[in-house]
């Protein structure tokens, strides 16, 4: 319970979070002053008896912006409507073990008084836990690191002018617009930073900055007559980057795309159910990678850690480096390093430096995500740097990293993939999407649809949805374009745990082809 | 904690700050505690205070909006010249309506010390019995025990100032066989961390995990079920957010009419459907007001069957010429008397849900919705439970589900992993669409 005399104490003192992370981005070391506040609660942890400590003392601010344009009640007329935001958040929180067990606590008063006084509440959590620890925790060992870390960038994102952003998203909403027929347009761009210092008594001191940067555009389309309303979205690869990466997202063209496309959905056929090929864009196959090989292979779920949540898998620790979960020609990566990935930084939230490893090989499932309390369970001697919590309020815990499926041959198109095809579906973006707790039955929609007929794209179709078990669905592939078509889209938002927490992980792949799917008609 | 007088004197600090004609403030200051176990064994647990303070500025209808959790003198003066210089920039918004006067609230406080004073050590003999009571039948607990207690303030230019604060508890539980082959579910809520019923959580979870053992495997097809609350809680709040007047006279809700108009005042439902919101029902944390300060307040949605309410917030209530109302949460669906068991006598042949997991809209428009039943599902014959069987996907809108409902039970309040549950009856429900096995366990 904080008292009246902490909250007016942390009001007297001086906006630290500014200060703290003011630090040249170039510098090599962390900066002193908060090498000096984390050294206080290693301190004191230890003064408790605590056998481990890490402190996170972390800055976020999130910048958005959104134009919508709708008609106004009654007059029809366009009425844009604006949403500008930029908010930020700072905090610290400590993690312990002591008498054998985790303990957590975190405050926003970012003081020397309050992290003394935090790290004693993590040390009280843990060793009242403790009573039911039934094993010692027991971490894999870490090298220490003293070291600074920035997603590389060109171009500070929150230096570019708010007018200059606002301007394009306004010109974006107004070009989807521009016909009648369509009833709503938006557009938005997103910027996130994490500054995050991170120091343990392993002997690690690491500075980090993360950069991420989206947008996109989305229009809505109404028939009243028939009662029928449908939309068209293009999303913009959300990725660990600065403001050059928004020149590439080419807004103002995939405008024009959507108003065209928007009003094609509206108009037209639903889908006839039955088993059929499907073609799937990185634009929509990076959310069906995401669900059902990067949570199944994630070790806390398979050892029953997240049983009450988000569920186990089906992947247990008897299937590792036996179970065929897809074709010879799957190949898909754990990779916290990979350009641009949202999951991508130096060192993880165990201050595990990041690396890549192989989750499938030619279809095999041969590695887990872990982290440093997870993998002594299989005897691995290292973890794999999957730790990560979304707050300074939030507990560290294992989180996907960037997963992505390895392309196909240089010779292997998507026009190749298309003809090969007689009677199957085109899918484009992000849809609904769901899946058991063990990652077993999935079903997917997605943004745009488009029917193959004889190996040639036809016409869109609406009010599709296709369903598939895992291995089924992976075995099922039997052709991934080249690496020229590559593409990496995520989610900023991948929830897990209890409390929930979110993470931004990217999903990269080619074009892929999937056989004989069962294919459902949706309202 | 904040006080009342604590946060009022932050809130006109900060409103001091500047002299745009409209600012609206928002205060919330939360304190967390948290155990998790799995495996039979505490994992990650917490204890966490947070605070947020949001600034939300208008000049000319051109309003910027920030947030901070530092409350130091520069902090807000850094936040409220970043929200001033949002503004500047931003483009007026047409549909910008000036902040509310003083309001009057509701008298209600459902804050319970026990409950905000709790910390692990207290907690702790709850999990206890839930792992020992598992461990004791050779079966495998995991789960989540929290509680936390919350002060939230909104304030403006106009002289609107008002406080809460609420306290909350949950716990839920999954009991699984070593070997994987059951699992079963049980959770309680309260506002009194004291009436968290930690035996018959316990007693659910364990006994639908020893029944559930094996589950046959049923074709997919239109099924007669009967939801347990917490089934009913996860699926049907999300026609809450369906109820907005806007998108129902712009032809994108289920609300809408075909050629244009809405279906206020249609009978949509059977005569014995009637879903409200109350959000003074003692078994819910409290909420003062919804939408920009409006006061909270019980409004009746659909009554016997008939749509009676949509919502409408300041700007489209503004707009049509009505008054504004309260969201559609904290929804409380009228029941029967029967019980779970009178419920599952009176059906010939169907399934008895649990709950479900990872509901995801598939048609906005209709509130269709995916997803699938999860910890407990059980064949139905006769009036009677004769087997564990497999788990399903469904495709169906909780519209259609008030639709079909055949039987309901008496209300309590349930809340499972999906959403904000609500207080809600079991139903015997026909015509449920299962379209496909899941092999999950």
């Amino acid at each position: 319970m904080i008292s009246r005399r902490t909250f007016v104490g942390s009001a007297a003192a001086l906006a630290l979070s500014e200060r703290l992370f003011a630090a040249e981005t170039a510098a090599a070391k962390p900066s002193p002053e908060l090498e000096k506040l984390g050294a206080l609660a290693l301190n004191e942890a230890k003064r408790l008896k605590a056998t481990y400590c890490d402190i996170r003392i972390t800055r976020y601010r999130n910048q958005t912006m959104a134009v919508r344009l709708n008609p106004e009640r009654g007059t029809g007329k366009t009425l844009v409507v604006p949403t500008v935001a930029d908010s930020g958040s700072f905090g610290f929180g400590v993690r312990v073990i002591a008498n054998g067990a985790w303990g957590f606590a975190s405050s926003p008063f970012v003081t020397m008084a309050e992290i003394t006084r935090i790290t004693g509440e993590a040390v009280a959590v843990a060793k009242a836990n403790s009573v039911l620890q039934t094993k010692p925790v027991e971490l894999a060992p870490v090298a220490a690191y003293r070291t600074r870390w920035v997603t590389p960038h060109e171009k500070d994102p929150f230096a570019v002018p708010l007018a200059e952003k606002l301007d394009l998203i306004r010109a974006a909403a107004n070009e989807v617009k521009k016909s009648d027929r369509v009833f709503s347009s938006a557009a938005q761009m997103v910027f996130r930073s994490e500054d995050k210092y991170f120091a343990s008594t392993e002997g690690s001191s690491i500075q980090q900055l993360c950069l991420q940067s989206t947008g996109g555009v989305n229009a809505t389309a109404v028939d009243t007559a028939r009662g029928l309303s449908k939309s068209r979205r293009f999303q913009a690869p959300p990725s660990t980057a600065g403001y050059e990466i928004v020149p590439v997202m080419n807004l103002l063209e995939n405008a024009s795309r959507v108003r065209e496309e928007v009003q094609e959905h509206l108009a037209a056929p639903p889908v006839t159910a039955g088993k059929k090929d499907l073609v799937l864009l990185p634009t929509h196959l990076w959310l069906t990678i995401h669900e059902s090989l990067g949570h199944s292979t994630e070790l806390d779920r398979a050892l029953g850690y997240e049983a009450n949540y988000a569920g186990t898998s089906f992947l247990t620790t008897d299937k590792l480096g036996k179970q065929r979960v897809g074709s010879d020609i799957v190949n898909v990566w754990g990779d916290r390093t990979n350009e641009r990935g949202l999951a991508t930084i130096g060192y993880d939230d165990d201050g595990v430096k990041t690396t890549k490893f192989p989750i499938l090989e030619k279809g095999i499932f041969m590695h887990y995500q872990t982290i440093r309390d997870q993998a002594h369970l299989l005897g691995e001697k290292e973890s794999r740097g999957c730790c990560y919590a979304d707050s300074w309020g939030s507990v560290p815990f294992q989180r996907m990293p960037n997963v992505w499926l390895e392309p196909g041959s240089r010779d292997t198109s998507l026009e190749s993939l298309i003809a090969g095809v007689e009677d199957g579906i085109l899918i484009d973006g992000d849809g609904s999407f769901s899946i058991d707790q063990q990652r077993y039955n999935f079903q997917f929609g997605g943004d745009a649809f488009w029917e193959i007929k004889g190996g040639k794209k036809g016409r869109m179709l609406r009010s599709v949805a296709y369903q598939a078990k895992t291995t089924d669905f992976w075995t099922s592939c039997d052709g991934i374009a080249g690496p020229a078509y590559f593409q990496q889209y995520g989610a900023l938002n991948d929830g897990k745990g209890e409390p929930a927490q979110s993470n931004a992980v990217s999903h990269g792949c080619s074009p892929a082809r999937f056989r004989q799917i069962n294919v459902i008609q949706t309202d | 904690m904040l006080t009342r007088e604590e946060a009022k004197k932050i809130t006109d600090r900060v409103l001091a700050l500047t002299t745009f004609p409209e600012c609206a403030v928002s205060l919330r200051n939360s304190e967390t505690a948290s155990i998790r176990y799995a495996v039979n064994s505490v994992t990650t647990s917490g204890f966490q205070v947070e605070q947020q303070l949001s600034i939300s500025v208008t000049k000319d209808k051109k309003t910027g909006s920030t947030s901070v959790t530092e409350f130091d003198d520069k902090s807000l003066r850094d936040a409220m010249k970043r929200a001033e210089q949002l503004s500047d920039v931003a483009p007026p918004n047409p549909e910008f309506i000036p902040g509310l006067g003083p309001q009057q609230y509701a008298n209600f406080d459902n804050f319970v010390d026990a409950t905000a004073a709790a910390r692990s050590a207290a907690m702790i003999p709850a999990i206890r019995a839930v792992i020992e009571g598992a461990r004791a039948k050779n079966l495998v607990a995991a789960g989540f025990f929290e509680r936390d207690a919350t002060v939230s303030v909104i304030a403006n230019k106009h002289g609107l100032f008002a406080f809460e604060r609420s306290t909350d508890s949950r716990l839920s539980t999954t009991v699984r066989t070593p070997e994987g082959s059951s699992s079963g579910w049980a959770s309680s809520q309260s506002p009194d961390i004291s009436k968290i019923d930690v035996a018959a959580v316990a007693a659910a979870a364990i006994g639908k995990c020893d029944r559930w053992r094996n589950p046959k495997r049923l074709e997919p097809g239109k099924y007669m079920v009967v939801l347990e609350p917490t089934a009913v809680s996860d699926l049907l709040p999300l026609i809450g957010s369906q109820f907005s007047a806007r998108s129902a006279e712009e032809g994108r809700s289920f609300l809408s009419k075909k050629g244009g108009g809405t279906l206020l005042s249609e009978k949509l439902f059977p005569d014995f459907v009637t879903l409200r919101t109350d959000p003074f029902d003692k078994r819910n944390r409290g909420m003062l007001w919804t939408n920009g300060g409006i006061p909270a307040a019980p409004v009746t949605w659909i009554e016997k069957g008939v749509v009676k309410n949509l919502v409408y917030d300041r700007y489209w209530a503004q707009q049509a010429g009505q008054k504004p109302t309260p969201a559609a949460n904290r929804l409380m669906l009228d029941g029967g008397t029967d019980s779970l068991d009178a419920l599952i006598a009176g059906v010939e042949r169907g399934l008895l849900v649990t709950r479900f997991f990872y509901l995801r809209v598939v048609n906005a428009q209709t509130v269709q919705y995916t997803g699938l039943t999860r910890d407990g599902l059980f064949l139905i014959e006769n009036g009677k439970i004769t087997a564990p069987a497999g788990n399903f996907r469904f495709n169906e809108s909780p519209v259609r589900l008030l639709q079909n409902i055949v039987k309901m039970g008496v209300p309590e309040r349930a809340q499972g992993g999906e959403g904000e549950g609500m207080i809600a009856p079991a139903l015997v429900v026909k015509d449920f669409p299962l379209t496909s096995v899941s092999d999950a366990i």
